[in-house]
């Protein structure tokens, strides 16, 4: 079964790449298109870039990366403790819950700045950007997780007597693990896509810049390479989150009979 | 507290730790006298779900509530467990309130459905209770080899729930009442839900748990041969009110064979009991 995953993986990267570079080749030599080489570019050609370019583009990436990561990890535990809180109080809930979305509602591209312009630093506004778009899909799912506690297993803490605390640790907290890496997935690539956008908002270096200053320069190859170089990122910040459920959420994918929960 | 409930870890004849009521019947361990639990309706209209029951459990016997839907077996056994409380009426368990039972960890309940939680292993499952009972490490894992050896789970000991057939899962939902070493199982329809062979197969695995740990059990069923098959009496319990129609000693030698005559004619005893109860308009 696992194997078979790969394969088909692999199937599909190979058709994907397949079809960038015949797409490719039809823009240049069918439709003779003058501005093939900035429309879609060979892959062959983007991928000679980025090997070239390897050393500068890693180092930006690294600085983005570096900064969503910890962008990251500080909105998802603001997230945690947030539906956590919104949990336990109904009221907390009631006047918290619309402002978070509300939150939602500003344009990052608007708030970016005004973050910039309060915390005068450019490492600090790439996390609070991250970190801010990241706690709300982890307190929303995680509060839906919460909520979506059978009543019999509450009902089987009460017979024991167990006090919030202990409820809170042995039966609210994992069960909604499944739902927090819910939301987690769909924070991380996000957290990186922002701490990119803050790179194109006047910073010195970061993945984003150099996306920035070839696209002015008319540098397409570095251009496509840096392009190429954020969706890797993105992607591996989900992989990053993936490995991360596999190992504290064993019990969803272990197999055998029945189809888990 | 629940420190006596620990230290009571030797399987032989269950002393009651806690003061037994003096004013109740020598070895009662459960006293239920005129509860009535109801329920207000939209319409003004009030449902009573108990009416006037009264009811002495003995130390170590196996009963059953036994009745149609509507006839408040439930809500007995959840009134018992501290998980409803009556209108009015007063309930004894082990001499104090249901909920004193409750805090005291007296009383182990499994489910109709197993309720495990899915993160856990069988193991983990088990050891859930004994973690909050705060049991100490060495003594969890003997507990928990003893009821897996029990219940015939040894070899399963770390699957995970949903690897697991129904029976199994309910197996492990009584191993880990038995664990927490209660003097009284509670259980609500704990096998409704499998099939007449497994069915058939638990409740002989039961007996067997209960002649061995020698506990009170209490066993909510509506149906009326595992309620011969299992019990030392047998709670007939009607709706619309729900209320006790009668009490009945099963005094047939176990292994009980439910082709022998005896067995027949209390079986038809109790059909015809209810007989009256599905015709009424």
């Amino acid at each position: 079964m696992k194997t078979n995953l790969w394969g088909v993986g692999l199937v599909w990267l190979v058709a994907v790449a397949l079809a960038w570079e015949w797409g490719a080749h039809l823009l240049a030599v069918e439709f003779h298109d003058p501005m093939a080489g900035s429309k879609l570019p060979y892959l062959h050609a983007v991928v000679s870039t980025m090997v070239e370019n390897s050393g500068v583009l890693f180092e930006a990436a690294e600085v983005t990366f570096t900064q969503a990561a910890i962008g990251f990890a500080m909105g998802g535990l603001i997230g945690y403790v947030l539906a956590i809180l919104m949990s336990v109080s109904r009221t907390v809930e009631r006047i918290a819950f619309p402002y978070l979305i509300v939150s939602q509602m500003i344009p990052v591209l608007g708030l970016a700045p005004i973050v910039f312009n309060l915390v005068r630093d450019m490492n600090a506004s790439r996390m609070v950007i991250a970190a801010y778009i990241t706690f709300f899909p982890v307190a929303a799912n995680t509060l839906a997780g919460f909520k979506s506690v059978d009543d019999e297993k509450r009902t089987l803490m009460h017979s024991y007597a167990a006090g919030r605390t202990t409820t809170y640790l042995k039966l609210m907290m994992p069960f909604a693990l499944p739902p927090l890496f819910a939301g987690l997935k769909i924070a991380a690539p996000l957290s990186v896509t922002a701490s990119i956008l803050v790179d194109m908002l006047g910073s010195k270096n970061g993945i984003g810049v150099k996306l920035l200053y070839a696209l002015y320069g008319g540098n397409m190859d570095i251009f496509w390479a840096s392009v190429v170089t954020s969706a890797l990122l993105g992607v591996a910040s989900y992989l990053a989150v993936l490995g991360a459920e596999k190992l504290v959420v064993p019990w969803e994918t272990a197999s055998g009979p029945g189809d888990g929960r | 507290m629940s420190s006596a409930v620990v230290d009571q870890h030797n399987p032989g004849p269950v002393q009651t730790p806690f003061g037994i009521d003096p004013s109740s019947p020598i070895g009662s361990v459960i006293r239920i006298q005129g509860v009535n639990m109801v329920y207000p309706g939209r319409d003004g209209h009030e449902t009573h779900a108990l009416r006037e029951v009264n009811l002495d459990i003995r130390q170590g016997e196996f009963i059953s509530l036994l009745g149609p839907s509507g006839c408040g077996k439930t809500t007995l056994l959840r009134i018992i467990a501290d998980l409803l409380e009556p209108t009015s009426g007063e309930v004894l368990v082990f001499g104090v309130t249901p909920r004193q039972a409750r805090m005291n960890r007296q009383f182990g309940i499994v489910f109709q459905s197993p309720v495990l939680y899915e993160w856990r292993t069988v193991r983990n499952n088990i050891r859930l209770p004994l973690e909050i009972m705060k049991v100490p490490k060495a003594e969890q894992e003997d507990r928990i080899d003893q009821q897996l050896d029990l219940v015939g789970l040894t070899k399963f000991a770390n699957r995970y729930p949903h690897q697991l057939s129904g029976g199994m899962q309910q197996r492990v939902g009584i191993a880990r009442a038995l664990a927490m070493k209660p003097a009284l199982l509670l259980m609500d329809e704990p096998f409704s839900a499998s099939d007449e062979f497994t069915r058939e197969k638990l409740n002989e695995d039961l007996l067997r748990i209960w002649k061995i740990s020698q506990k009170t059990v209490v066993f909510v069923t509506h149906n009326i041969s595992e309620a011969v098959y299992l019990s030392d009496r047998v709670v007939v319990m009607s709706p619309h009110p729900g209320r006790v129609s009668s009490v009945i000693d099963v005094d047939l030698p176990r292994p009980r064979s439910q082709e022998s005559p005896e067995f027949f004619s209390l079986y038809t005893r109790i059909r015809r009991g209810f007989e009256g109860v599905y015709h009424q308009p």
